[in-house]
């Protein structure tokens, strides 16, 4: 059942640092999916995505303020949907100074120092969000 | 038409895809990609969707035909973004689940290296299809982070 409270177990799956994948839409009914390199969690009724440089991901949201992110549990075997809306960009504060501070880490261990930066924090309200199970890889899930 | 640079792209380094819908009130919605091909016109392409992903996919499809597909190299992050209209869905067949599988080999050698989750967990990562996808592609935009992200390379941005 979806929960709209992101529960405690969602916090070191959004610490890890592992991509998500956004999808919003614009006000004319064309979808957009983007990867992303972090969701970060602000409360337990907000996220906070980063505004670097997928610009129609920005303009959707503002014209259309649902967003839906996946988010991959790789170690449990599951993933975590999210259904968002858009609240406000902050481009100074707490939670703009933590995001900068990773996103910096996260560009130098992956070799895009200087290429991700953030530009804003964006605040999205949690709607929904539900931790789907997947199978347990047996090894023979391809097999003819 | 999707140029040949693409295809090879999509059927040579590609390893990881999510497609993006919408629904009759434009609330999106994702779905995650076991495999890919492209037509053999290179108009069309076949997106492979497993069983824990397909929830609100067909209704939405069938309702307005919008789909948007993201396909990225990790760790490269060359990423390109096909959007495009739904044509028809249907079961898989032999030769998808070759394509998964293909896909996702190719994912666990390319993450192996630089990963610390366990080996099940990132064969684990490709489940396997339960539905094919057939749309025929419209746009294809640059996705690889940088200053041309966003950038339309089909059809070409005039001027």
């Amino acid at each position: 059942m979806p929960m709209t409270r992101l529960p405690p177990e969602i916090r070191p799956v959004l610490e890890s640092g592992t991509p998500a994948a956004m999808v919003t839409c614009s006000a004319d009914g064309k979808p957009n999916t983007t990867v992303i390199s972090r969701v970060y969690y602000v409360d337990d009724m907000h996220a906070a995505l980063s505004f670097q440089f997928f610009s129609k991901t920005i303009r959707n949201v503002r014209e259309n303020p649902r967003a839906f992110v996946c988010v991959w549990d790789m170690a449990g075997h599951a993933h975590w949907a999210l259904q968002l809306e858009f609240e406000r960009s902050e481009t100074d504060g707490p939670i703009f100074d933590a995001m900068d501070m990773q996103i910096e880490a996260i560009a130098s261990m992956t070799g895009m120092s200087g290429i991700f930066k953030l530009r804003a924090a964006d605040i999205y309200r949690v709607l929904s969000v539900e931790r789907v199970q997947h199978p347990r890889w047996t090894g023979t899930e391809f097999a003819n | 038409m999707i140029p040949g640079k693409i295809v090879r792209f999509l059927e040579q380094y590609a390893n990881v895809a999510f497609v993006g819908t919408r629904d009759r009130d434009l609330v999106p919605f994702g779905h995650r990609v076991s495999g890919w091909s492209v037509g053999a016109d290179q108009r069309t392409m076949t997106i492979l969707v497993p069983d824990e992903f397909l929830q609100r996919l067909v209704e939405s499809l069938r309702h307005n035909g919008e789909l948007a597909v993201t396909v990225e190299a990790f760790p490269s992050h060359e990423t390109y973004q096909f959007k495009g209209s739904y044509r028809h869905h249907r079961g898989v067949q032999d030769g998808d689940v070759e394509i998964a599988d293909r896909i996702r080999r190719r994912f666990v050698k390319t993450i192996r290296p630089m990963s610390h989750e366990p080996e099940d967990a990132l064969h684990a990562f490709v489940s396997p299809p339960a539905l094919a996808v057939e749309f025929e592609v419209l746009e294809i935009y640059l996705q690889t982070p940088g200053p041309g992200a966003g950038t339309r390379l089909i059809p070409p941005v005039e001027g």
